[in-house]
């Protein structure tokens, strides 16, 4: 009857330790899973209108500054204001680049919102990218980013 | 390796941990090695396998980490229901089985879009405002521990603020984020269905004395304000209506402030005559904090790797349960008895790691509606389990809520069941654009 009470305890004790390994082998797994997501910089998940237009002390979106481009000038700065600008070949463009023939009708909309300046592709052919990045949802602009849109690209300075 | 077969390979190793537990508690209990737990185990497998066939024909690209998250706490928590009272297991294994039932349906009904809820975003206020007033209705309300939160039809006990709790989310997303752009203004006005549904909620879960629950809808609704406008401001105000209300309620609430005195100074040094749930006068030494101080004790008892499952001493020499209401509200303690700070350390991971893929979905979804749906269920999710745990390790007045997923409870299973398959179908939606 010992010796029985014994193995009891022995197999309760091997479960224990079973049990506790397990569980920190199931968050490894999940762990490790987290790791291999990493991406490159998350965007923000606070939805940011940028409703205070007409406040003074809203933020300054910042500017696009061009650095090749076949039709604009290169140095060129477009000075972002609050409102939404779309890109594109097209005459009813907000900036519009009639001569760069790699970029499509409606190409890319700048969006400035109050946690930033975001970038969104209207469906173009060629794509537009961050840092050389293709676009595959919205993105958030950081200081220093180059925005390529057909064969422009520029800067995005504060 | 596609996700939904990443899923499967964990949910197995899942159903390993919880055949390990279950075994341990069995052997425990019968003083004798046998294999009688394997039933158990393979019915609780059987049954996550059919969820994770509903998710592989409805959401195939969803996030495969959080159907196994959702299946280790159910399983830890339903062996230890079992270890400390087998019927409720029996029962919480049935609820279990409603749980899966709604997941499924929930995610079967919205698998095109179910961004079509955003347009009866009323319909889920009003029906939040129901959910939440039901207990109060006179023939099928009933009232535990001086909180009214239970209906009652025929045998069945339900607690519909668990739900209540859904909706009032899935109305928040959708009116805020239909309102984003002019609630950031700050015109009261725009403000007006916003407060009226949301503070009557605030006035029936008062009224019903359920302050956690509380607590939770005000931390949720905070957030969700704060996710769709980014004004701190918001925050700020709302804090300090939440301080100011708090004072005010401390002041005249005695319930409130007997919570509070018990979480400054549980330990009380002189025996004093404490009214017991039978009616009986005791000499005790802790009397109204009797619960919390057992309930520490029962933490300090686990130690570093705890007793084992099925070892831990929950009675008294006559049977008696030695901490009330251990099963719902205090089973975190138990379970750090049971398994140590080892085991309650990986279940805390567990929990955090549930947060936080909850919000990398609202972070990768693209629409509003959708962002602000998955982050206000992960952050009620989130504060929910702080505010239980916090409580039981008095780092905040305690206020019983349930234990997301682990804890005895039927409402609280089918709802949070019902979360996960929101979160499931969200991060479906963004997996998919990608």
């Amino acid at each position: 009857m010992v010796a029985a009470s014994m193995s009891v305890d022995a197999v309760l004790l091997a479960l224990k330790i079973a049990f506790l390994f397990l569980l920190y082998v199931f968050i490894w797994r999940i762990v490790r899973a987290a790791a291999r997501e990493m991406r490159a910089p998350q965007d923000s998940f606070v939805l940011a209108p940028l409703a205070e237009r007409h406040e003074k002390r809203a933020p300054r979106p910042g500017m696009l500054v061009v650095v090749s481009s076949p039709d604009l000038e290169e140095g060129q700065r477009v000075e972002l204001a609050h409102e939404a600008v779309t890109i594109g070949r097209g005459p009813l463009n907000d900036l519009q680049l009639d001569q760069d023939d790699f970029a499509s009708g409606k190409h890319a909309l700048i969006d400035p919102r109050r946690d930033g300046v975001w970038v969104e592709d209207l469906g173009s052919t060629n794509g537009t990218f961050i840092n050389g990045v293709r676009l595959s949802s919205s993105r958030r602009l950081a200081p220093g980013d180059v925005l390529r849109i057909g064969e422009t690209d520029f800067r995005y300075e504060r | 390796m596609s996700a939904r077969t990443r899923e499967l390979a964990i949910l197995v190793l899942v159903g390993l941990i919880t055949m390990t537990g279950f075994a341990s508690v069995y052997i425990a209990r019968q003083n004798e090695i046998s294999a009688g737990s394997l039933s158990y185990a393979g019915f609780f497998f059987a049954l996550y396998l059919v969820a994770h066939f509903v998710g592989r024909l409805t959401v195939p690209d969803a996030d495969p980490y959080l159907l196994p998250m959702a299946a280790l706490l159910t399983g830890v928590g339903l062996t230890e229901i079992y270890r400390l009272n087998p019927t409720d297991a029996l029962r919480q294994g049935l609820w279990v089985v409603i749980g899966v039932a709604g997941f499924s349906a929930t995610l079967i009904a919205l698998r095109h879009d179910f961004r079509r809820l955003e347009s009866y975003k009323y319909l889920f206020g009003l029906s939040a405002l129901a959910l939440l007033f039901l207990p109060a209705l006179p023939k099928i309300g009933r009232s535990i521990n001086g909180a009214r939160l239970w209906v009652h039809v025929g045998s069945l006990q339900f607690q519909p603020g668990e739900l209540g709790k859904i909706a009032m989310i899935v109305f928040l997303a959708a009116y805020l984020h239909s309102k984003q752009e002019v609630l950031a203004l700050g015109r009261l006005k725009d403000f007006g269905p916003l407060l009226a549904i949301w503070g009557c909620a605030m006035l029936v879960l008062v009224a019903t004395h359920d302050l956690g629950s509380a607590l939770l809808f005000f931390g949720i609704f905070l957030a969700i304000l704060y996710l769709a406008t980014s004004r701190l401001l918001y925050v700020g105000v709302g804090m300090t209506l939440f301080l100011v209300g708090a004072a005010g309620v401390y002041e005249t609430t005695a319930h409130v402030r007997s919570r509070v005195t018990i979480w400054l100074h549980p330990w009380t040094t002189q025996p004093v005559p404490c009214p017991t749930r039978g009616g009986l006068l005791m000499q005790r030494q802790e009397c109204e904090s009797f619960q919390l101080v057992k309930s520490l004790y029962s933490i300090a008892q686990g130690g570093f790797s705890g007793t084992g499952l099925g070892k831990g001493t929950f009675t008294l020499t006559n049977g008696k349960l030695l901490i009330p209401d251990l099963n719902t509200d205090f089973i975190f303690s138990a379970l750090a008895q049971e398994l140590g700070l080892v085991g309650v350390a990986a279940l805390l991971l567990v929990l955090m790691f549930f947060v936080v893929r909850g919000f990398n979905i609202a972070l990768s979804v693209d629409d509003g509606f959708s962002k602000l749906a998955a982050a206000g269920l992960t952050f009620g999710f989130a504060l929910q389990t702080f505010i239980i745990i916090g409580g039981i390790l008095r780092l905040i007045p305690l206020t019983g809520i349930t234990l997301p997923f682990i804890s005895y409870g039927g409402s609280s299973v089918v709802a949070n069941f019902i979360l996960l398959a929101g979160l499931l179908l969200v991060s479906q939606r963004a997996n998919e654009a990608r």
